[in-house]
């Protein structure tokens, strides 16, 4: 037993493993950063989760700090924070395929649980990283470096669109008793189409981005993608059709026929791009089966998202002539759950494996006298307190996402324009003729943020 | 329990020499490979295939025969997956071939600069008139160095191949004809260990 515990310990001085999420759940650290974006004080918000940046699970929490330092429009140091996960990637990237700390940090996940592995992202949120990182670079007026991040995401997006039909098979090749029905269950929350798995909002950004810096033609191809995960979104269909007209391209005539003609803007006209994000991305949920092994009480916990009923209102965006109403473009939170489902035959394996070997350590310490003579064993029942206590499902994801995407766009005469979002308090935003005026809207909830850029 | 109390210390101490960090000078010159991106070994190709193409190049040297044209940096465009300091490529390739006594340059980033400094010496009033630099004598420059620099990136599990092109081009303003260009190719292909931390 001495030995195990030793084998344990060396393991997880080896594998360097982040306490923070061990025990403590990730959604109730986040939830006071999600607390303070959503308060009067966003600029806070980053503060809390600064110092895990250098954590094993660093890249979290510095996709969180880059959210948080984002949406309080401080986008110098929010640039910083997301080079510093991108960094973090890029060490996940470089690791051999058979990594000594990736073999401990495994090895030390059967004795106590997933959160020992150090946090590495699915890949829609690595896509996002880059996204938000090129909105970085444009709202501190670098628009070369804006580029590059859009290019960084489109490297990615086709890395994950050519994962997207393999996953899909290997998900619908599951089976597995309760645990197949919480698969289905995650199915169905996330609907089986295009958009659970690629981000269609993610296209949009980089294409639009493309767009207002002059390259119409990459944002074509953006924006067709965009079309094909969300074919309903009537600003992507005009867009579609203005620029296949613009280039003249061949799938014109068929856009025009199904779409109606392109509008363009007038001499004095310029244009203005409504980008609208609301709410925060679900967090994950654990679902607890307890059971005993030999008389040993042990629990498996595993990740789960909970389905939400409510939906998120279409915003009215008011002050840019007729009222707009923004057209959802991607549901973040159809993307998690997909990727959770896509994460878990790897979970239930691990899962497997550490039942056995916490039972295993369970019964290595039961007397067998003690028993006998009905005595209290309290070897044995502080190995299983700490099986049980040291069950905790992995409920880590980045948090500070928004859940749901909208996008509108429009035509205005230049001049000064008050912009009124619901009932928030107007904003006001420049517009003149023959530019862009991107405006990104940020809704937290209680609090509505405009930051908005002329290109 | 002895002998692993000494191999514990024995442990520790070689534990703690590894963690000590050092710093070295190395040769600025030296290929470096440290991960595939755009680094000074690239850099530095391509500045060298550049100046020699250009200096080389029959039309040009004409043209430099009796004569040292003056010419005109702009930026290079950046169009890789990577934040690259374009500018840094384009004062290596410019300090080239000013050192080869061909060219003369106009430094373009430092316009707002002169423009301040000459306003300071004719419009504050603390300047003796007589020693003013006047404005309208700079010379203008005729020819204007241009280029792109794009990437290809692919990647599958374990191997990341990385594809720069390099584009210049150097055009003559009077008439806008193309008098040079050329480009430079860099591959790198990373295979990932198959062991490691």
């Amino acid at each position: 037993m001495r030995r195990l515990l030793l084998l344990t310990t060396m393991m997880l001085s080896l594998s360097g493993c982040a306490f923070n999420s061990v025990f403590i759940n990730y959604p109730s650290q986040i939830a006071p950063v999600k607390a303070q974006l959503n308060s009067a004080t966003p600029q806070q918000a980053a503060k809390i989760v600064e110092s895990e940046v250098t954590s094993a699970d660093g890249l979290l929490y510095a996709q969180e700090a880059g959210r948080s330092a984002q949406i309080a429009g401080d986008f110098e140091a929010s640039k910083t924070f997301y080079q510093q996960a991108t960094n973090a990637y890029r060490v996940f990237d470089d690791k051999a395929k058979l990594s000594l700390s990736d073999a401990g940090a495994t090895a030390t996940s059967l004795f106590i649980n997933d959160n020992v592995i150090p946090y590495r992202g699915p890949g829609y949120e690595r896509v996002m990283l880059h996204q938000y990182q090129a909105l970085n670079y444009l709202f501190s007026g670098d628009a070369e470096g804006a580029l590059v991040e859009v290019r960084r995401s489109n490297e990615l997006q086709s890395s994950e669109q050519a994962r997207y039909q393999k996953s899909n098979k290997s998900v619908q090749a599951m089976a597995n008793g309760t645990i197949d029905a919480e698969v289905n269950k995650l199915g169905k929350a996330a609907g089986s189409t295009t958009s659970s798995f690629l981000n269609a909002y993610s296209y949009y950004t980089t294409g639009m981005l493309h767009e207002i810096l002059g390259e119409p033609n990459d944002a074509y191809i953006d924006y067709r993608k965009a079309a094909q995960i969300s074919p309903n979104n009537p600003y992507l269909q005009k867009d579609l059709v203005r620029l296949a007209k613009q280039l003249s391209m061949p799938q014109y005539d068929e856009f025009k026929k199904r779409w109606g003609d392109a509008i363009l803007p007038k001499k004095e006209e310029g244009q203005v791009i409504l980008m609208l994000e609301r709410g925060f991305v679900p967090e994950k949920k654990s679902l607890t089966v307890p059971f005993t092994i030999h008389g040993n009480w042990q629990t498996a916990s595993l990740a789960t998202y909970f389905p939400t009923k409510q939906t998120v209102r279409a915003g009215r965006i008011q002050g840019l002539g007729t009222v707009l109403i923004a057209a959802p473009i991607a549901n973040i939170d159809a993307l998690a759950i997909t990727a959770l489902k896509e994460d878990l035959p790897a979970a239930l394996i691990r899962q497997a494996a550490r039942v056995y070997a916490k039972s295993e350590m369970a019964q290595s310490v039961e007397s067998e006298s003690k028993r006998r003579n009905n005595q209290t064993d309290y070897a044995a029942i502080a190995m299983q307190i700490f099986n049980v206590v040291t069950e905790q499902a992995d409920r880590r994801s980045w948090l500070t996402l928004p859940e749901q995407a909208q996008i509108a766009r429009t035509y205005i005469k230049a001049g000064n324009y008050s912009v009124k979002l619901d009932n928030a308090a107007p904003s006001s935003i420049e517009v003149k003729s023959g530019r862009t005026t991107l405006i990104w809207v940020i809704d937290t909830g209680n609090y509505t943020r405009f930051y908005s850029i002329i290109i | 329990m002895k002998h692993l109390k000494v191999i514990f210390i024995l442990a520790a101490v070689i534990g703690l020499s590894a963690c000590q960090s050092k710093v070295e000078y190395g040769d600025a010159t030296e290929v470096e490979t440290v991960n595939e991106n755009f680094g000074s070994t690239d850099l530095q190709a391509i500045a060298a295939k550049m100046v020699d193409s250009m200096l080389t190049f029959p039309p040009v040297v004409a043209m430099t025969a009796n004569d040292r044209p003056i010419m005109f940096v702009d930026k290079v465009k950046n169009k890789t997956s990577e934040h690259i300091d374009t500018e840094s490529v384009t004062d290596s390739i410019s300090n080239k071939l000013l050192r080869s006594g061909k060219f003369r340059f106009i430094d373009m980033t430092k316009v707002d600069s002169v423009r301040k400094q000459l306003d300071y010496q004719n419009n504050s009033g603390m300047v003796d008139p007589s020693t003013a630099i006047s404005f309208g004598r700079q010379i203008g420059a005729q020819y204007m160095l241009y280029g792109n620099l794009s990437s290809i990136v692919k990647e599958d599990g374990s191997t990341k191949d990385v594809y720069y092109k390099m584009t210049m081009r150097l055009m003559d303003l009077e008439t806008g004809l193309i008098e040079w260009s050329d480009e430079k190719e860099i591959r790198k292909v990373k295979s990932k260990s198959f062991l490691g931390m």
